[in-house]
């Protein structure tokens, strides 16, 4: 085998880049920055600056970014929204982890068929739960509540968690838990201490997925926090885009919008190493 | 080890109080209300039998909503498919500034997929939008891209498929790093030039990587919602909502309950009626290696 590979390389010598790879760079690069560049040169706007969205604005005017930052709405939104996120990302990840251990390490037919319950239901669609978790939720006093969000968009998303966990618990071999058990460990500390350690890199991956998940949720926030004291950022920024119908104050909104995404947008140019090799490793499961 | 099959079983429990609570209740609910005519929020219902599901069929608006989501699920599908495996098929090379266009092409993931249609409504509008503008520069006037239903479904279609792209294209370059080099260095020992390469060896192997980016995409297209909500509200007159869209304004609009439920439970079906047999198709096809 190792001849082989050395025979190939003595034939075949490593392809050299070819000089249309950078005008496709550079067109994809251009088509997928286009939106943030349009949002950021609408933003920088006076409300009755009208001219091209296209080229930058004559006038810089920076009165909008100001206006919103000294408001209260942005602030509201960030609040709310990491509230949610903090909440739902603690819930699903400690029991999609712990769920999934559990049915890693228990074979035979309960775990069987619970794991393709699991796959089942992460088919269903959330619009056809919607009437049914509603009138559940108003029911249960869990509406304009951000702890009833949480719950929610926690159980909406472990079964997806789950799913992946369990792809790489099984992976952990079992005799790291017979070792720990032979030390008197049980079930609980071995998780804690043997296999969450173990499962770092997927644990990132996953407080990655969920807390991105959960702060652009956009349906059931809508629906369920209709006081504007519970608005998520989401909401604060639809908000800010409806009171401009009809370009009233388009500029403001798009300056809100704007610093809203930053918090996100940054947060990925920092750590897009780890999430597109994430997304890398838990594609190849 | 036996022993404690029982107490690895349990730790599922809390996991799964949650998932019964907040799905398979809502889910017994929802099932159980399509059955029902109700307003919603009312104390009385009325038991209906199936007429919930028999009126769909006879419904224009549903069968609307469902053309437009399966065109949503397919076409986005196959969209993001053929570009993310491009993508991952120029992105596997190695130049410089790879990782900057990967950096780029994979993060409008991040971004709310309703931010992203409020974003993309500026683009589209008919006066001052930004692609008329880029038209204009070229002398051409300009387009009224919303101009029926089916213009606004194909750009939803669109926006969403360039928006979601870097998922697939992830999916298909971890897929393309999983092939062993040696099997295309055979194949080019042997003389095959660049298409019967990848068409015999790349893709065959490829499969596992087709199956998961095909079904995920499919599972997303059919759920579509919240980019239709901010880039053209449903319109015009209703023509561009997917079934997920009808539900919510037969809810919370036209206050009516029940149907909405059934439009659900339909929905939920055709979205496992598609794609359990695209999944098992696709698995068949797989080869060992």
């Amino acid at each position: 085998m190792k001849d082989n590979e050395k025979l190939i390389m003595q034939i075949k010598p490593a392809s050299r880049p070819k000089f249309w790879y950078y005008p496709v760079s550079l067109f994809l690069f251009i088509l997928y920055i286009l939106p943030i560049y349009i949002l950021l040169n609408m933003s920088f706007r006076n409300i009755t600056d009208i001219s091209s969205r296209l080229f930058l604005p004559k006038e810089w005017d920076f009165s909008n970014y100001i206006a919103v930052f000294l408001g209260s709405d942005l602030w509201l939104g960030f609040k709310n929204s990491a509230i949610v996120v903090v909440e739902t990302v603690i819930i699903q990840i400690v029991l999609g982890a712990l769920a999934a251990y559990g049915l890693a390490r228990s074979s035979g037919r309960i775990s069987e068929t619970l794991r393709k319950v699991n796959m089942g239901i992460m088919m269903i669609p959330g619009l056809a739960l919607l009437v049914g978790t509603y009138s559940l939720m108003v029911r249960m006093n869990l509406d304009n509540s951000l702890f009833g969000l949480s719950l929610l968009s926690a159980a909406g998303g472990l079964p997806g968690t789950i799913f992946l966990y369990t792809n790489f618990v099984v992976a952990i071999p079992d005799s790291l838990d017979e070792a720990a058990a032979i030390d008197g460990a049980g079930v609980i500390r071995t998780f804690f201490k043997i296999i969450m350690p173990q499962l770092k890199a997927i644990t990132v991956t996953q407080i990655i997925f969920a807390a991105t998940g959960s702060w652009n949720n956009y349906l059931m926030p809508m629906y369920l926090l209709q006081k504007k004291s519970k608005f998520t950022i989401i909401q604060i920024i639809k908000a800010a885009f409806n009171q401009s119908n009809g370009n009233a104050n388009l500029p403001l909104a798009c300056a809100t919008c704007a610093l809203g995404l930053l918090p996100i947008i940054v947060l990925y140019l920092l750590l897009q190493k780890y999430i597109i090799q994430g997304q890398l490793d838990s594609s190849s499961k | 080890m036996k022993k404690r099959k029982y107490t690895y079983l349990c730790l599922t429990i809390p996991a799964a109080i949650l998932i019964i609570w907040f799905i398979f209740i809502p889910l017994l609910n929802a099932a159980n209300l399509s059955f029902f005519r109700w307003n919603g929020y009312s104390q009385n219902k009325k038991w209906i039998n199936i007429e919930n599901f028999t009126k769909a069929f006879s419904d224009k608006m549903f069968w609307r909503c469902l053309v437009n989501t399966l065109i949503y699920g397919f076409g986005s599908c196959a969209l993001q498919n053929l570009c993310g495996l491009f993508a991952a098929l120029f992105l596997n090379k190695k130049f410089m500034g790879r990782n900057a266009v990967r950096v780029v092409l994979y993060m409008p993931i991040m971004i709310s997929a309703f931010i992203m249609g409020q974003i993309m409504y500026y683009f589209f509008q008919f006066d001052g939008g930004v692609f008329n503008e880029v038209l204009n520069l070229f002398g051409v006037s300009d387009v009224y891209w919303m101009k029926n239903g089916w213009t606004a479904v194909i750009l939803i279609t669109f926006v969403n498929s360039w928006q979601y792209m870097g998922l697939c294209m992830i999916i298909y370059l971890a897929g393309l790093q999983n092939i062993p080099a040696m099997y295309r260095e055979a194949a080019r020992l042997d003389g095959a030039n660049k298409f019967y390469e990848f068409i015999h060896i790349t893709l065959p192997l490829l499969i596992p990587a087709i199956t998961t980016a095909v079904v995920t995409n499919l599972i997303g297209g059919f759920k579509m919602f919240d980019v239709i909500v901010s880039m053209t509200g449903g319109g015009p007159s209703k023509q561009s909502m997917s079934l997920s869209y009808y539900i919510s304004t037969l809810y919370f609009t036209d206050e009516r309950a029940g149907y909405a439920s059934a439009i659900g439970v339909i929905l939920f079906a055709l979205i496992i009626v598609i794609t359990l047999p695209v999944n098992a198709w696709l698995r068949k096809k797989e080869v060992e290696y």
